[in-house]
């Protein structure tokens, strides 16, 4: 799980471009939005393709979206479920 | 005048076309007499008929007549995509007022400026967005308050003394009788649309839209794609209305042909992962999106991203330049191009379309709309026609363009000079017609398809009481285009840590204007006269 939450830091740094961020310095209960990332909903659909493309895992419903684009420790459960489930 | 372009046209695209003297909303009228069951719009599983549309336009028209609207009245929209956008704009348009189409994300002195300028005496909003019309109504014109309520939180909200109780929408519906359409005599050279946009100098300014103009523009762009036997095929509504790219290439053409609208609001970030379930479950004729969108969408592994793209026969991007590589890979996951437009706010919407269906040169922002002119002027003077291949000012001309800037002579005569519009874009064209954008003549910076002026985010850096100066310059990003970078200078012995002052951005301006990065620095980098040098900016910027 550690390790899947560190690859998906970088993973996120890489694809958002967020040059400035040092994915040691990301807490594991950072939010994606209000105050924490602060993505948009572009970045949004942007961190969903990738986790469909690099995890085959798919979050293509509002309601999902809702549970899972919390934390990064949130996101990294549940690739990590649905992988196991898979 | 020598139009290289006209041999790039499509058999089906007449070199010129014949507008018909019209309000706006006689394309509502016809098609609700051709097909009045035609499914007009489509929203979280709620279905409208053209019939039922109509219907419910004139409710409303007759409410707001009620409520002492009159002809020539602005009337501001600060509205997502969403029915009470589509009763509201045509019930505006057959009682010949006016909309001022603002962006839902503005607030503060912004919201209250563009208010202001208007003249704006009802405002037509969302409960979501009350508070921040209340916040500022006292310094406006504004006496009405229409909402549409969606949470109720209108009734969590005090409101101070002196100020107009809003109005509901939907009981201002329920409590009008079904009607006719109102008897208003409306000229088609009437201002119909106020298209509030970005100014270089942080001033917002708005782009007066007469009937004619949009009529213009619609038709032009339904002549350039030509399909006619599209039924009430679907057109996918995530741009939003306020944009003229939303306006014209979702609504008014959906409206002028009897298309379904499927409307995406947009009200906060998780309404985007909807898009995923929309574009399986319609079988889409048309998507016009941004290039940050499409740049989104095609990331998504390759047979996923074709299940979902694959049966729209219009995808159409604007806003700015789509990458080489997102046409690449919707041609290799569809058999089909992206059309590209390039159009302003001051132009009602297009100018300029690839070829449809076929496309055009990757880079190239196409060719001329049947009756608009174009040409590349020198950079300095704005005069004379450059060489084919040389860098100028792109300037058009064309019956979709504004007749200037609402209360702005000095905008106006600046940006219109003999019937051209000088786009501020730097362009040039090849022998075969194409243009192709280079750079800005200003530091204008195209974000998510968003016009944005450094001036702008600036101007609200350095109300922060521990800001000294500010500078914002745009840089590449790969999905959105250009992404936003704020250099700040600290005000002597102040400590601050950079989230601080994002946090303050995002309370302080809509979304995609947020900066994406905040470099502090001992000074912003300025020459002698005080100038920003974004030159210098820039390097900083790209070297993060």
């Amino acid at each position: 799980m550690r390790e899947l939450l560190r690859e998906l830091k970088i993973k996120i740094i890489e694809e958002l471009q967020l040059k400035e961020v040092n994915p040691d310095e990301l807490a594991d209960d950072t939010l994606f939005f209000d105050g924490g990332l602060g993505l948009d909903s572009v970045d949004l659909l942007v961190l969903v393709a990738m986790v469909d493309r690099d995890y085959g895992v798919p979050i293509f419903s509002r309601e999902l979206g809702e549970k899972v684009f919390i934390t990064l420790s949130t996101l990294a459960e549940y690739v990590a479920k649905m992988r196991k489930t898979k | 005048m020598n139009k290289p372009w006209l041999k790039q046209y499509e058999a089906h695209v007449p070199h010129s076309l014949t507008y018909p003297k019209i309000p706006i909303h006689r394309f509502l009228s016809d098609t609700v007499a051709r097909h009045p069951d035609h499914v007009a719009m489509t929203f979280n599983e709620i279905h409208f008929t053209y019939k039922d549309l109509n219907e419910r336009v004139n409710r409303f028209a007759h409410a707001l007549l009620k409520l002492g609207v009159e002809k020539g009245d602005k009337i501001a929209f600060l509205l997502v995509n969403s029915p009470t956008y589509v009763f509201a704009f045509f019930a505006v348009m057959k009682l010949g007022a006016v909309v001022v189409n603002l962006n839902v994300g503005i607030q503060g002195e912004e919201l209250a400026r563009c208010l202001d300028d208007s003249g704006a005496k009802a405002i037509v909003t969302l409960d979501l967005f009350v508070q921040g019309v209340y916040a500022v109504i006292k310094k406006t014109g504004v006496k009405t308050v229409i909402l549409h309520s969606v949470f109720g939180l209108e009734k969590k909200m005090p409101l101070e003394e002196g100020v107009p109780q809003p109005l509901l929408f939907q009981e201002l519906l329920a409590s009008t009788e079904a009607a006719e359409d109102p008897t208003v005599r409306i000229s088609p050279g009437d201002v119909a649309v106020l298209q509030y946009t970005s100014g270089s100098t942080g001033a917002p300014k708005a782009a007066a839209l007469t009937h004619n103009n949009v009529v213009a523009s619609v038709l032009q762009s339904d002549a350039w794609v030509g399909i006619s036997d599209a039924g009430n095929a679907a057109v996918l509504c995530l741009i939003p209305f306020f944009h003229v790219f939303g306006m014209s290439a979702c609504l008014l053409i959906s409206v002028l042909k009897g298309y379904r609208m499927v409307l995406v609001p947009r009200i906060d970030l998780m309404d985007i992962l909807s898009l995923m379930e929309t574009l399986k479950t319609y079988n889409l004729l048309s998507f016009p999106a941004v290039p940050s969108l499409w740049a989104a969408l095609l990331s998504l592994p390759p047979e996923v991203a074709r299940e979902h793209l694959s049966s729209i026969r219009v995808a159409t991007s604007g806003g700015a330049p789509l990458p080489r590589w997102a046409h690449e890979r919707f041609e290799e996951l569809t058999g089909r191009r992206i059309v590209e437009a390039y159009g302003l706010s001051e132009a009602s919407s297009a100018t300029h379309f690839t070829p449809y269906p076929r496309g055009g040169p990757t880079g190239s922002i196409g060719v001329p709309l049947p009756d608009t002119e174009a040409k590349i002027v020198d950079r300095e003077t704005g005069k004379g026609e450059c060489a084919t291949g040389e860098i100028g000012e792109l300037v058009v001309k064309g019956p979709q363009i504004m007749q200037g800037y609402w209360n702005n002579e000095a905008l106006t005569s600046a940006a219109l000079r003999n019937g051209w519009l000088y786009t501020g874009d730097l362009a040039r064209m090849d022998q075969d017609g194409f243009f192709y954008l280079v750079d800005r003549i200003d530091d204008l910076i195209i974000s998510s398809g968003f016009n944005i002026y450094p001036g702008e985010i600036e101007e609200i850096l350095k109300r922060h009481p521990k800001i000294k100066d500010a500078a914002v310059v745009g840089v590449p990003d790969r999905i959105k285009g250009q992404a936003i970078v704020a250099v700040i200078a600290l005000k002597p012995g102040v400590e601050a840590d950079k989230q601080e002052f994002l946090k303050y951005c995002k309370d302080q301006m809509p979304e995609y204007r947020v900066p994406k990065a905040i470099l502090m620095r001992e000074e912003v980098p300025k020459d002698p006269a005080g100038k920003i040098l974004r030159r210098i900016v820039r390097q900083e910027a790209l070297a993060l």
